[in-house]
């Protein structure tokens, strides 16, 4: 049986080299107990999928900063389900959009592309702790289901 | 004190006496060959072995092998950009034939074409540590069903080792370290040096090289494995020497080896895994005579314009295909010769190098460079039949033509580099001692280095 790890994969998507705010979510979230996967600057989709899916990470964390998120995250959680992780957690946070839209319809914008939680650039990031590992334990019964699955039928 | 060499090679079995001179450096004595006698090894190795030892009793012996063009190793992953490509690399640096490479979960398809293929060696990966489970433990169970009869190396997560274990508890299965614990941590050594260790146990049953073993005890080593260890020795004991491309072309495969560290410069950002400090590509598919068809193929692909097509070019790739054993007998065959190794070369560093490509952001230019960059290293040697023994062949010409891929991006292989040839075809003689003498032979491997033309 598997204990909860809280495994995430970190990165910022599409053409942003913003490194700083990077380093500094990972090195908030690492103390706190959540082991983070680095993948840096200028990600793509495909690179969060892949790694999520070689260390079985439960949530993938895309930050943004230059104002094309909006671009860049489109079809994130279509290509999640094509690729065989559709039920992982996906966070997004940054300057999301470029325009003065309002938090919210920024907020709306990117759940209804299937992210779990959006975050403004000025979010606490001890509470966006908090509210990885509670979403996480609230998913993680059914990751327990497919361990028992695969420890079953190692006995059959 | 006095030191004998030998090669068994797939056509020649070559050896070489050196002695250490009064300051302590490594001196030619004596060569041998003899066609190598493929029905039991230990004929073609005795008579060189007698052929050098007539010179004088030696103090010790060093040995490779490399029957049957190495092991043949399928590998096995998950993310094909991630762990089965880890899988591949770790194959090539294990001195290793790689023959097949699959992702995720093994197709019934994939099965299929292992069970025609039959490797030596299925290394089996996936997964960080603690990662996912899913893909060994389904792909374990596949190959358990199936009955594969190769060994399987596992080298996956880490976590699910037992679970592997107890479902492969019917296969001949060696569980080592994960060769990718964590993604920016590759960790290639267990899995290679399970590989090896195979190569010794499965190539030395038969053919004579275990009566070799009995008579000199002393075990071979496979000789991509001791080429590689020798790049490692040049870095560690020359350093000075700098970053090297070393080609080893032969009549089948061309082995391209590179000794490069890659360094953070600004405006340039790298994906996919970490670059080995040493890596190893084999082409089994380039080479210079049994491989001669893909040569000129390639040389269609790549150089067009060189391209002779005509008659005589044709009729010249087909008798050296066959007759592998054909040297060029005048001018206009030399001339083909050359070609063929341009054009082996060429692709197999195509092959090698990384790749870069720019893309605008908001903050102006980026670099986005995948694979390893090899533009500014300085020296590349030659080695094998071809390379060592044509003083007039300089490849650089081909690989400085090497501009962007079908894709538009840049081919990352070096600008300029010095070239220099190993006329008496010794590495694979020196990689064999410095296995006990790493200083003196990459001493002697360098000084000896003849420039091209």
């Amino acid at each position: 049986m598997r204990a909860t790890k809280f495994k995430v994969v970190l990165g910022v998507i599409g053409a942003d080299c913003h490194a700083v705010g990077n380093k500094i979510i990972m090195s908030v979230l690492a103390p706190l107990g959540i082991d983070v996967v680095n993948l840096g600057v200028m990600v793509s989709q495909d690179e969060f999928i892949d790694a999520a899916i070689e260390t079985e990470a439960e949530a993938i964390l895309v930050s943004s900063i230059y104002g094309h998120g909006e671009i860049d995250c489109q079809g994130f959680r279509g290509r999640c389900i094509e690729r065989g992780i559709g039920e992982i957690l996906l966070y997004v946070g940054g300057n999301l959009v470029i325009g003065k839209r309002g938090f919210p319809t920024v907020e709306a914008l990117f759940t209804d592309m299937g992210f779990d939680r959006v975050f403004k650039p000025s979010v606490d990031l001890v509470e966006v702790a908090d509210l990885l590992k509670s979403d996480i334990r609230k998913k993680s019964p059914a990751t327990t289901v497919q361990t028992g699955r695969i420890a079953h039928r190692l006995a059959g | 004190m006095t030191l004998i060499s030998i090669d068994i090679g797939s056509t020649w079995t070559k050896g070489a006496m050196l002695a250490f001179s009064a300051q302590g450096q490594l001196e030619l004595v004596a060569r041998a060959a003899h066609p190598t006698t493929v029905d039991n090894l230990s004929r073609g190795f005795n008579a060189v072995f007698e052929a050098l030892a007539a010179n004088g009793d030696a103090d010790e012996l060093f040995y490779s092998s490399s029957a049957k063009g190495g092991l043949a190793v399928a590998a096995v992953g998950i993310v094909p950009e991630i762990t089965a490509e880890m899988a591949r690399i770790t194959a090539h640096s294990a001195g290793a034939k790689l023959t097949q490479s699959f992702a995720y979960e093994l197709t019934n398809a994939d099965i299929a074409a292992l069970q025609k293929s039959n490797p030596d060696i299925i290394l089996l990966a996936g997964g960080s540590d603690g990662g996912n489970a899913r893909y060994p433990v389904e792909n374990a169970r596949k190959l358990a069903h199936y009955a594969l009869p190769s060994t399987i190396v596992y080298a996956g997560n880490s976590h699910v080792r037992d679970d592997v274990q107890q479902i492969l508890a019917g296969s001949d299965l060696i569980c080592v370290d994960n060769l990718l614990p964590t993604l920016d941590c590759p960790n290639p050594e267990p899995a290679r040096n399970a590989i090896r260790e195979i190569f010794l146990s499965k190539i030395t049953a038969g053919k004579g090289l275990d009566e070799i073993v009995r008579a000199t005890g002393r075990e071979p080593s496979p000789t991509p494995y001791a080429l590689y260890e020798y790049c490692k020795y040049i870095g560690k004991f020359a350093p000075e020497f700098g970053e090297f491309l070393l080609i080893d072309m032969g009549g089948a495969t061309t082995d391209v080896y590179s000794f490069h560290e890659e360094i953070n410069i600004s405006g340039t950002v790298r994906r996919g895994l970490p670059e080995p400090r040493i890596k190893r590509t084999v082409e089994g598919d380039l080479g210079m005579r049994v491989s001669a068809r893909a040569a000129a193929e390639a040389l269609r692909a790549l150089a067009p314009s060189d391209d002779p097509a005509d008659a005589d070019f044709d009729r010249y790739v087909s008798k050296v295909t066959t007759a592998p054993e054909t040297l060029p007998n005048n001018p206009e065959e030399m001339h083909y010769d050359t070609l063929l190794a341009q054009a082996n070369i060429a692709t197999s560093l195509m092959r090698h190098a990384g790749r870069a490509h720019e893309i605008c952001t908001a903050d102006g230019l980026v670099t986005m460079q995948t694979g390893r960059d090899l533009t500014r290293v300085s020296q590349i040697i030659g080695t094998g039949g071809y390379l060592a023994n044509t003083p007039g062949f300089n490849p650089s010409g081909s690989i400085s033509r090497l501009g962007s891929d079908a894709q538009g991006k840049r081919i990352l292989a070096p600008r300029g580099g010095r070239y220099r040839r190993d006329p008496d075809y010794l590495f694979p003689l020196l990689a064999n001692i410095a296995k006990g003498h790493p200083a003196a032979a990459v001493q002697k491997g360098l000084q000896s280095l003849t420039a091209g033309s």
